[in-house]
């Protein structure tokens, strides 16, 4: 589904030259689930941006659904994002002038589609995640995890293939972030593919599969267990 | 994307969408109300006078030591002055034709007067613009004659420019012909000019000859206009004169020797002021000075008008391209193109205008009948105002172009990267 080779991408400032990744390899397969973690600084967001199309990257390769990503244009870009992934970030990143329904509808009027088939995607999405009563109200009379939920009914609406989530639970209570975590799952079981950063270890254990990025670069753990005790030996180090 | 989530969104900028909704139909009040003055001035300025006004320039000049009474003996004197001075310049090489006048069109000298179809008429039945001229007056003109015959050497008499005013026939132009004889056939009628009991019989119609002011109290009669087979004495002068073609400069400073060579006892007040040997064009040009002044003002005013209020949406998008910086990564992130971020702000602006045109029309239609009430203005033809929304929608696409772009530009990543 998603795969990534020798990929790396250089942030240049007027001063600096940054790395957030180098030499980066990633293998997600189509159904797979998996959690994304390492220290701050070391290039999740960058990861999740560059899979997710929001940006392009420096050198090597990178294969989306068997699409190679850095001939697309930027029309064909957005129609992949439109059409393909789903995107929950951690500051759910609802629009403010339009109330849920309205919010839940970006995607799907981005993408064309008629009205009847839009409402009946919006409704579907807001039961799903519990929040059908509330498609009048606007964002800001929602709690943090409603908004959040708000968010994972958008991204769903347009059913993707792959749901990307930049710490979807980073900003919410435990019991909050429990309830998105079960609708993750709920959607992973329904067939769809899910990247999702975190920092919080027992999310990442419910994922099928953990990977971690250090100082740029991936390190499976579920593959290589004894790098794993390396690998942790590192952050611990970086972080002192 | 479609309307309705456009509209939503901007239910919640009322403060922003209502002043510039507002400023959009104050300007459109304003500047299609201007263009039609200006349109009406432009219109009076280039009304023709009925004169073939190329090549043409008047002399006005005084003797010095002339009689000055209104005895036979003196208007006789005065008479072969003015003779004397046709003549000169009639010599003059560029000179084509000459004649002399009491006041020609645009002049603002004015001598007007009622005419009536019978003797002692309580309201005479048309008011009318006199000019006094020789045999020459037509042909110097360049008048055109509609129906009956100019005036020959035979027919031209002379006074004191203080006796009675009786001519026994007049040439009368088209637009007086019509009023006083709807039905037609003017040539050969009898007239009473004032409070004549004599008659004044046409002779002849010229198709149009304007009066000799352009100031609004003519504006009932800018085109009634009568010649009288007169030479007009007194101690000063007018001489219409044609030069040939492309020979007006040269045929004004020759004039000038000519005038001085048959007769030096005189003033010609060459003074900015009096400026007393000048070309027709230069008459026209100070008789519409008001006009043009006018025009100029108000297209300085819409002018103004449209750039403030395109700078007033170029500044409330950029502010609101700023706000929404966010929620335009966002879309982008979900899918919008560039193309429809940048639709999203043009058609914002278009309903934002769309809303204050038709307010405007409103308000344009108001100071329309605000203006005819109090200043007397013509009814606005609805042209003018389907324009001026034309002007107004066409500004705000325009203006809000550039901020739009930026927010197109507005890179998807920055859904994830801000705050
Ligand atoms: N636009 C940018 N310009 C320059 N450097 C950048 C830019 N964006 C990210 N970086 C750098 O790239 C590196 C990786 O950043 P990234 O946001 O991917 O980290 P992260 O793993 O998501 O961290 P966190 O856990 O704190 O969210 C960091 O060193 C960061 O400073
Ligand atoms: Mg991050």
């Amino acid at each position: 589904m998603l795969k990534m080779t020798h990929l790396s991408k250089v942030y240049r400032t007027e001063v600096v030259e940054t790395y957030a990744l180098r030499d980066f390899n990633i293998d997600v397969k189509e159904g797979e689930f998996v959690a994304v973690m390492g220290p701050s600084g070391s290039g999740k967001t960058t990861f999740l941006t560059i899979a997710g199309l929001l940006e392009s990257f420096t050198g090597g390769e990178y294969r989306l659904d068997g699409i190679e990503v850095r001939e697309l244009d930027d029309n064909a870009r957005s129609k992949i994002r439109n059409e393909k992934i789903g995107f929950v970030f951690q500051s759910f990143n609802l629009i403010p002038d339009l109330n849920v329904h309205d919010n839940v509808e970006v995607p799907l009027r981005y993408r064309g589609m008629k009205a009847t088939e839009r409402e009946q995607r919006i409704m579907q999405s807001l039961e799903r995640v519990g929040l059908a009563s509330r498609a009048r109200h606007y964002p800001a009379e929602l709690s943090g995890g409603q908004q959040q939920r708000v968010a994972i009914a958008r991204a769903l609406a347009g059913s993707p293939r792959l749901l990307l989530a930049d710490e979807p639970t980073g900003n919410l209570d435990t019991q909050m972030a429990r309830g998105v975590m079960e609708l993750l799952e709920d959607i992973h079981r329904e067939g769809a593919t899910i990247v999702m950063v975190t920092h919080d270890p027992e999310l990442a254990a419910r994922a099928q599969r953990s990977v971690h990025i250090i100082d740029g670069q991936a390190v499976d753990i579920n593959e290589e267990p004894r790098f794993h005790n390396h690998a942790h030996a590192r952050v611990a180090s970086q972080q002192i | 994307m479609t309307l309705p989530p456009i509209l939503a969104a901007l239910r919640k900028h009322k403060a922003g969408v209502v002043l510039i909704a507002l400023q959009i139909a104050l300007t459109l009040a304003i500047v299609c109300n201007a263009i039609f003055i200006i349109g009406q001035r432009i219109q009076r300025i280039q009304r023709p006078t009925g004169m073939n006004e190329g090549n043409l320039f008047l002399i006005t000049q005084m003797w010095v030591g002339a009689p000055t009474g209104d005895d036979q003996a003196s208007g006789d004197k005065m008479d072969s002055l003015l003779r004397t001075d046709l003549a000169a310049l009639r010599n003059v090489p560029d000179v084509e034709s000459v004649t002399a006048m009491n006041s020609i069109p645009l002049l603002n000298s004015s001598w007007t007067n009622g005419v009536s179809l019978k003797p002692k008429q309580q309201h005479s039945t048309a008011h009318a613009a006199f000019y006094f001229g020789d045999e020459n007056m037509l042909k110097t003109m360049g008048v055109q004659l509609a129906a009956g015959r100019a005036f020959t050497a035979a027919d031209v008499q002379h006074r004191s420019f203080r006796a009675e005013d009786k001519p026994p026939i007049i040439i009368v132009s088209q637009a007086l012909a019509d009023k006083l004889f709807p039905g037609g056939n003017a040539v050969g009628k009898s007239v009473y000019i004032a409070d004549n009991t004599e008659p004044s019989t046409i002779i002849g119609v010229v198709k149009r000859l304007q009066v000799s002011s352009a100031d609004t109290w003519t504006n009932d009669f800018t085109w009634n206009t009568v010649l009288e087979p007169v030479r007009l004495n007194s101690n000063f002068s007018r001489y219409l004169v044609r030069a040939k073609p492309g020979r007006l400069q040269a045929a004004m400073k020759e004039s000038r020797a000519a005038l001085f060579a048959a007769n030096p006892m005189r003033v010609i007040d060459d003074s900015a002021e009096h400026n007393s040997i000048r070309s027709f064009a230069d008459i026209r040009a100070k008789a519409y000075r008001a006009d043009r002044g006018m025009a100029i003002l108000m297209s300085v005013i819409c002018v103004i008008l449209l750039a403030v209020t395109g700078a007033g949406i170029v500044g409330l998008t950029s502010f609101w391209v700023g706000q929404r910086h966010k929620q335009i990564g966002v879309r982008r992130a979900l899918g919008a193109r560039k193309i429809d971020i940048l639709r999203y702000f043009q058609t914002e602006n278009l309903l934002i205008a769309g809303g204050g045109a038709v307010a405007g029309i409103i308000l344009a239609i108001g100071l329309n009948l605000w203006l005819m009430q109090r200043y007397e203005m013509d009814r606005m033809p609805v042209l003018y105002v389907l324009a001026g929304v034309a002007v107004v929608l066409a500004l705000g696409q325009a203006a809000v172009f550039a901020p739009a772009r930026r927010a197109a530009n507005v890179p998807p990543v920055v859904a994830t990267r801000t705050v």
